[in-house]
C-alpha cells in the first residue's frame, strides 16, 4: 500500500462544502460532493426490536419509510439514509442483508412514483474486539465479512467503524499515553484497516457498490467524547485533539486501499481526509445531539458534502417519529448551504460556520478548514509510515493549539498539551524502533497480539 | 476568511471561568519514609512507588505501608479529583502505582490483603463497548473492593452465575447500545429467581434511567465516577430500592 504523498486541494481555500474533487455517483443517479450537500439521516431501531429478523425488517420499514415519507411531504429531493447494524445484523448476515434488500425496494419505489433520489448506506458493525477474538480469524471476522458480501448487493455504498489497535488505545488513553495512542491509532489501526478494506474494496467491485469508508469512532470519538464538555474531568481536551490528529494516519488507510468516499459520519477527522484525498465527506455536528453532545456543532460542517445526525431512535415525537423529524431538519440544513451555493454566497455561509465554532474548544479549532488542511499537509509531508504521519498530525496539531492566542486553554490543558508535545519529542524516528519500544511496553495489556496486526 | 477578535457573543467559555486553582497534595503521614510512598502513588509513577515501597517495607509491616502510606496516598488522589484538580488520568496512574506498591507487601505477606467486598462487574452481551467498564473496575479498585471482572460481550447467564458464585455486594453492567441493554432485565430477573437481591447498577452511552428504573434491583448510573460511592452504600447495608432512592429520581 503505497502512502498518500500529496494534497488534493492546494489550500483550505478550495475547500467548500457540497462540493468534492472525487465526487461519487450513487445508483439512482445522486451525485455526491457534485455541488450540493445532501442529507444523511441515521434510524436507529427500539430496543426489542432485535429480537428476530422478522420484528427488525418491520422496525426499519417504518423508520427508513417514514424519513423517506417526510422528504417528499417537505419538498426535499435527495436523501442518504445509512443503517449501523446492531450487533444481530452483523452476527447474522443475512438480516443485514435482508434490511438492505428492502430499503433498496423502497428507495426505487420512491424513485419511481416521487421521483425522490436516495441512496442507501450499509455499515456492518466490526464484532471484532481485539482482546477476545483474533482480529484475523475468529468466528466474528467472518461474519462481517460475509455481512459487507450480503448488504454489497442492494446497498449503495457500505461502511465500517473498525476496531484495530482498540486494546492499547483503551489502556493508555485513561493513563495520559500519548505512546499508545500513537502506538494503537496509528500502527495497529492503519494495519488493521489495510487487511480489512483491501478486501472491503474487492467485495464492493464485485457487487457494484460504493466503498465509502472507516472511521476512528472506536478511539478518537471516545476520546472526544471522554473530553466532554466544559465540566468533565476524564480526559484533557488537549490530548482528545491529538487523538483526531493521530487518527488521520489510520482512516486515511482506507482510501488507499481504494474506498472512494462518502466517508463515515461520525469521523470527525473527515475535513483532514478531505483535504488530501479529494472523496466526498459525511459530517455531523449539531444535528447528531440526539446521539451525543460535541463542541463542533457547526464547523464541521463547513467542507461537508453530506450532513448527517449519527443516529437516531426510532420513537414518536410530537411532530411525528424520530427519522422522520430528522430527515426534514437535516434537509432544511442541507437547503441552506445549497441555497448559499446557488446564491454565490458560500464563502461567506461557510466563514459563519467556521466562527461559531472555531475557538470553542481544541476539536472545532483542529477541524477548521484552514487549519484541517495544514494537519493535512502534515501527514503527507511525513509518508515514511503510519507511524510518522501519525505523529507528525500530533505535533502539527500540538503547535497549532499553542501557537494560536484565540484558542483559549487552561492551564491544566495547556500544561498537558505541553507534556504530550515533549513526549512525543522522545519517541524514536523511525518506525521500527516505535514499533520494538511499544511492543515491550505493551506487552502485558491484556489481550494484545502483535500477530493480529502481522508484527 | 474573516474571523471574529470577539467570541463572547458566540458562545460562553465555562471551563475558564471554573478552573480550579492549583493544589498541593497535602501531607498524610509523619513518616517520611511512608510519606514517600504516598508521594509517589499521588504524581502516579510505578516505578517510583515500587521504589518506596520496597524501601519502607525494610523497616515498616506490609500492613503499615498499605494503611498508612500507599492509602493515605490514593485517598488524596480522590480528594484532588473530587475537587475538580486531578483528571481521570491522574487517578488511573495512581491506581495503577498503588496496586504495583500493594502486590509488592501482599509478596512480603504471603497473602492478598483483605478487600471491603467483591463487585462483579460486565459489559452486555453483543455489546464491546467496554472502557467504562474499564474505568469502574479502577475505580473500585482504588477504593479497596475486589473486581470480579467478567469482561464484556457475557452473556445473561454467565453473569448470573459469577453472581451466584461470588455473593458480591453490588454487580454493574455496561452498554453504549439500546439494543444490548435488554440484557439487563433478563439478569436481574434472574438473580431475583435465585433470591440474590443485589443491586444492579447499569449505565453507559444509551442506557436511560427510564429504562433502568424499570426493573426490580435495577439502580441507574450516571457516570463512572459514582461506582466506588454506590458500592460503600452496599457494603453498607442499603438495598437496591434505598440505593435507587438515594442516586435516581
Amino acid at each position: 500500500m503505497k502512502l498518500s504523498s500529496q494534497m488534493a486541494y492546494k489550500s483550505a481555500d478550495e475547500m467548500m462544502f457540497g462540493t468534492a474533487k472525487k465526487p461519487v455517483t450513487t445508483k439512482r443517479g445522486i451525485v455526491l460532493g457534485g455541488g450540493h450537500v445532501v442529507p444523511e439521516v441515521v434510524p436507529h431501531p427500539r430496543p426489542g426490536s432485535e429480537k428476530t429478523m422478522k420484528t427488525l425488517l418491520r422496525e426499519y420499514e417504518r423508520a427508513n419509510g417514514d424519513a423517506l415519507e417526510r422528504c417528499v411531504i417537505v419538498g426535499h429531493p435527495i436523501l442518504q439514509i445509512e443503517n449501523e447494524h446492531v450487533f444481530q445484523m452483523t452476527h447474522n448476515p443475512k438480516w443485514g442483508g435482508e434490511i438492505a434488500a428492502q430499503t433498496a425496494k423502497q428507495m426505487d419505489e420512491y424513485l419511481e412514483k416521487y421521483g425522490l433520489k436516495a441512496s442507501y448506506r450499509a455499515t456492518p458493525a466490526d464484532l471484532r474486539k481485539p482482546d477476545m477474538v483474533n482480529m484475523r480469524d475468529s468466528d466474528y471476522t467472518r461474519e462481517v465479512l460475509e455481512s459487507f458480501k450480503e448488504c454489497a448487493k442492494y446497498a449503495d455504498v457500505v461502511s465500517i467503524e473498525s476496531m484495530g489497535g482498540k486494546e492499547v488505545f483503551d489502556h493508555a488513553i485513561i493513563r495520559n499515553d500519548i505512546a499508545g495512542l500513537l502506538f494503537g491509532q496509528a500502527v495497529l489501526g492503519g494495519r488493521d484497516m489495510e487487511w480489512m478494506w483491501t478486501q472491503i474494496v474487492d467485495i464492493c467491485k464485485k457487487n457494484n457498490c460504493i466503498p465509502g469508508g472507516d472511521t476512528n469512532c472506536s478511539e478518537a470519538n471516545t476520546a472526544m467524547f471522554m473530553a466532554g464538555g466544559f465540566i468533565s474531568k476524564d480526559v484533557p481536551h488537549t490530548m482528545a485533539a491529538l487523538s483526531r490528529a493521530i487518527c488521520v494516519s489510520r482512516t486515511l488507510v482506507a482510501y488507499e486501499c481504494g474506498a472512494t468516499g462518502p466517508t463515515k459520519d461520525c469521523a470527525y477527522e473527515d475535513p483532514i481526509i478531505k483535504s488530501i484525498t479529494g472523496v466526498p465527506i459525511s459530517s455531523e455536528g449539531k444535528t447528531s445531539a440526539c446521539a451525543h453532545s460535541d463542541l463542533c456543532g457547526n464547523v464541521i460542517a463547513a467542507v461537508c458534502d453530506l450532513w448527517s445526525n449519527e443516529a437516531v431512535e426510532y420513537h414518536d415525537m410530537f411532530g411525528a417519529t424520530t427519522t422522520a423529524v430528522f430527515a426534514e431538519i437535516l434537509g432544511y440544513d442541507a437547503a441552506a448551504m445549497n441555497a448559499a451555493i446557488e446564491l454565490g454566497y458560500q464563502k461567506e455561509f461557510q466563514a459563519c460556520l467556521v466562527n461559531s465554532d472555531m475557538y470553542r474548544g481544541p476539536h472545532g479549532f483542529m477541524l477548521a478548514p484552514q487549519n484541517a488542511w495544514l494537519i493535512g499537509k502534515a501527514v503527507v509531508d511525513n509518508n515514511e509510515s503510519l507511524y510518522a504521519r501519525g505523529k507528525a498530525a500530533a505535533v502539527k496539531c500540538g503547535e497549532l493549539m499553542l501557537g494560536d492566542p484565540k484558542l483559549k486553554l487552561t492551564a491544566f490543558e495547556r500544561e498537558s498539551l505541553q507534556g504530550y508535545m515533549k513526549d512525543m519529542e522522545k519517541l524514536p524516528a523511525k518506525e521500527e524502533d516505535f514499533i520494538d519500544m511499544c511492543l515491550k511496553k505493551y506487552a502485558n495489556v491484556k489481550g494484545f497480539d502483535p500477530a493480529a496486526y502481522g508484527l | 476568511m474573516k474571523i471574529l477578535e470577539d467570541f463572547s457573543n458566540i458562545f460562553t467559555r465555562y471551563d475558564l471561568n471554573i478552573e480550579v486553582a492549583r493544589q498541593e497534595a497535602r501531607k498524610v503521614s509523619k513518616d517520611a519514609t511512608l510519606q514517600t510512598v504516598a508521594d509517589a502513588v499521588v504524581v502516579g509513577e510505578t516505578e517510583e512507588c515500587e521504589a518506596a515501597t520496597k524501601a519502607a517495607l525494610a523497616a515498616k509491616s506490609p500492613m503499615e505501608v498499605i494503611n498508612d502510606g500507599l492509602i493515605p496516598g490514593m485517598n488524596e488522589v480522590s480528594r484532588l479529583w473530587d475537587e475538580g484538580v486531578y483528571f481521570l488520568p491522574q487517578v488511573i496512574l495512581a491506581s495503577d502505582a498503588m496496586n504495583a506498591g500493594i502486590a509488592l507487601c501482599e509478596e512480603k505477606m504471603g497473602k492478598a490483603m483483605d478487600k471491603k467486598g467483591k463487585v462483579v462487574t460486565h459489559t452486555a452481551e453483543g455489546d464491546i463497548h467496554d472502557i467504562g467498564q474499564v474505568i469502574v473496575n479502577a475505580l473500585l479498585n482504588a477504593n479497596g473492593f475486589e473486581v470480579v471482572n467478567l469482561g464484556a460481550d457475557v452473556p445473561v447467564d454467565k453473569v448470573v452465575e459469577a453472581c451466584r458464585v461470588n455473593n458480591p455486594v453490588m454487580v454493574t453492567g455496561t452498554a453504549l447500545m439500546t439494543t444490548t441493554m435488554t440484557a439487563f432485565p433478563k439478569i436481574a430477573a434472574q438473580l431475583k429467581r435465585l433470591g440474590l437481591n443485589i443491586p444492579f447498577v447499569c449505565g453507559g452511552g444509551a442506557v436511560s434511567e427510564e429504562y433502568v428504573t424499570s426493573f426490580e434491583l435495577g439502580i441507574w448510573g450516571k457516570e463512572a465516577n459514582q461506582a466506588p460511592g454506590m458500592a460503600e452504600d452496599a457494603l453498607a447495608g442499603d438495598n437496591w430500592n434505598d440505593m435507587r432512592s438515594k442516586w435516581n429520581g
